[in-house]
């Protein structure tokens, strides 16, 4: 990589006692890049995770954002630069969600008006109407709504960097699946670095640019969610990826516009996908009402292609 | 808290009523217990005197705040400052003794710590201040200790990762979210204070039950209705004045 990593972990160690939570793991984290770390419970990724706003010292090895050994940097000021968000949000309860997403901005003593500016801007990013939210306090919001206000706040001074350890784990499904949509989009937008924790590898195969799977304090494997699918390092990675329902997981990370065929003027316009939804769906799709071939509609309604299931085998081998 | 215009104003000024006209009550008292002794001969029909004479009731009344004071500000000082000494990571190694101390010290009755300490500290206001601030510290440390182990540990968490620094979690994070609990503490320990001084009087410190002893002493039930009077009215005006000043869970 010619570029400077954002995050470089070189042989990083943690051990608690005795035993090495983290054993010697090395890890570059391009700029703008999604890297989720994922494993079982106790397999070190938290502890990583943690290393790289120094909350827990490493024990051996060198952590460096952008080339340089955060040891050099004080831990308060290097936290203030780094976004951290956590599954049981933390969010202060007697703050009002306004002064709660203000607090990094109030460390760093931005001036006030910036700062009631950066709170109304984050709060309409993450879909909190300012008016109705800025002044409730945490009690007072669904897990969804805490959750978001979370990402706010570690989001809140502009950070590089963002690190996030199970944000969504404690949400009911549907809310964790809108989020992660969400964080998919804001990412699009705000390009930071993000480390994220889970052990959810759903989650990971939809959020991940870069999946780092990690097992016993080491990294098992690493690369993109579809060079992973395609070859498994090992039956640990095969059996965190789904075993044999890892061609579904494969086929859900493939948008139906990557394999669509021109027009079909012979199909009929029902049943029917859109071209951003994914290939697991388009599968689901035929298999409901028993037929091989689907219209591909836009949103606007146009018909733009056709879909068969030859195409799908095409694309999951 | 009633929610619009001139809700919460209005309920704090309420409030705040509450121990102001306990207070009006005690000054009452005060004015008028010196000329009530048409309303207290029934009391003591035989005795010479019926109203109790020793000493100014005002006089007494003053002291009697004084001890209170300075053991009650003792003991807060010392029960605040172990609460936070045995919650910070370098005194963590404390906590266990702390807190089986505070919860020892609650079966303690106060009589008893009163008579440990004369035999080494004599007689006077001394020995019961320091009986005071001995019973006092306990439901202070305690109430301390509960209040700062109740916050939630993902808060703290991420107030660390969010880059706070010690000082600031402890004054943002940790005494504001302690308060209410700390304050009931408080409350409890000023309270049984009152109560308590009044028994510094058997050994010698200036109170409100001095009258209450010279009438169990004389066969004068005027007196220690007198004197029961005073620090009841005493106590409840603090105790209300506590209620006024504990912060509304939300």
């Amino acid at each position: 990589m010619s570029e400077t990593p954002r995050i470089a972990l070189k042989g990083v160690t943690k051990r608690f006692g005795a035993e090495a939570a983290v054993d010697a793991i090395t890890l570059n984290i391009a700029p703008g890049e999604f890297c989720v770390l994922v494993g079982t419970s106790g397999c070190g990724k938290s502890t990583t995770l943690r290393m790289i706003n120094r909350l827990i010292e490493h024990s051996d090895g060198e952590i460096h954002i952008d080339g340089r050994p955060i040891r050099e940097i004080d831990p308060q000021r290097l936290r203030r630069r780094i976004g951290y968000a956590i599954q049981s949000t933390g969010l202060f309860p007697h703050w009002t969600v306004a002064r709660n997403i203000a607090l990094v901005p109030g460390l760093l003593r931005w001036p006030r008006a910036r700062i009631r500016e950066r709170v109304e801007e984050l709060m309409t990013l993450l879909g909190l109407a300012p008016a109705e939210f800025a002044d409730k306090y945490p009690a007072q919001l669904s897990g969804g709504q805490a959750q978001r206000v979370g990402v706010a706040r570690a989001l809140a001074a502009d950070p590089e960097i963002l690190l996030m350890d199970e944000p969504f784990g404690a949400l009911d499904p549907i809310t964790r699946e809108s989020l992660q949509e969400e964080l998919r989009r804001l990412q699009g937008r705000i390009r930071k670095t993000i480390v994220f924790v889970t052990h959810d590898m759903d989650e990971a195969l939809k959020l991940a640019d870069r999946l780092v799977v990690m097992r016993a304090g080491r990294i098992v494997q690493q690369g993109s969610p579809d060079e992973l699918l395609a070859a498994p390092a090992d039956d640990f990675v095969t059996s965190l990826l789904g075993g044999r329902d890892r061609g579904l997981k494969r086929a859900a990370l493939t948008p139906v516009a990557r394999v669509m065929r021109p027009v079909d003027a012979r199909l009929p316009v029902e049943p029917a996908v859109s071209p951003d939804e994914d290939l697991r769906l388009a599968l689901s799709v035929m298999l409901w009402h028993r037929v091989e071939t689907l219209a591909v509609v836009d949103k606007a309604g146009r018909v733009c292609g056709s879909l068969h299931l030859m195409d799908l085998l095409g694309e999951t081998p | 808290m009633i929610a619009g215009g001139v809700g919460p104003s209005l309920g704090r000024y309420r409030r705040g009523l509450v121990p102001l006209l306990w207070g009006a009550g005690l000054m009452g008292l005060l004015a008028w217990l010196p000329r009530a002794e048409a309303w207290f001969r029934w009391l003591a029909p035989e005795a010479r005197e019926v109203i109790y004479p020793r000493d100014d009731f005002t006089a007494l009344l003053f002291n009697h705040l004084a001890l209170v004071g300075v053991a009650s500000g003792l003991a807060i000082l010392l029960g605040v400052g172990a609460a936070l000494v045995v919650t910070r990571p370098w005194g963590r190694d404390f906590l266990p003794l702390a807190s089986q101390l505070a919860a020892m010290g609650q079966t303690f009755p106060p009589v008893a710590v009163l008579a440990l300490a004369v035999p080494s500290l004599g007689f006077g206001a001394l020995p019961t201040v320091v009986a005071l601030v001995l019973y006092g510290l306990l439901p202070i440390l305690r109430n301390g200790l509960a209040g700062i182990e109740g916050i939630d540990p993902a808060v703290r968490e991420a107030a660390r990762g969010m880059g706070m620094s010690p000082g600031q979690i402890l004054w943002r994070l940790e005494l504001p979210l302690a308060a209410p609990v700390m304050l009931a503490g408080i409350r409890t320990s000023v309270t049984v204070g009152i109560a308590t001084a009044a028994i510094g009087s058997t050994i010698g410190a200036k109170t409100l039950g001095d009258p209450i002893i010279a009438g169990i002493v004389n066969g004068n039930s005027a007196y220690i209705l007198q004197g029961a009077l005073l620090i009841g009215v005493l106590a409840l005006t603090l105790d209300s004045l506590f209620e006024a000043l504990t912060p509304r869970r939300r």
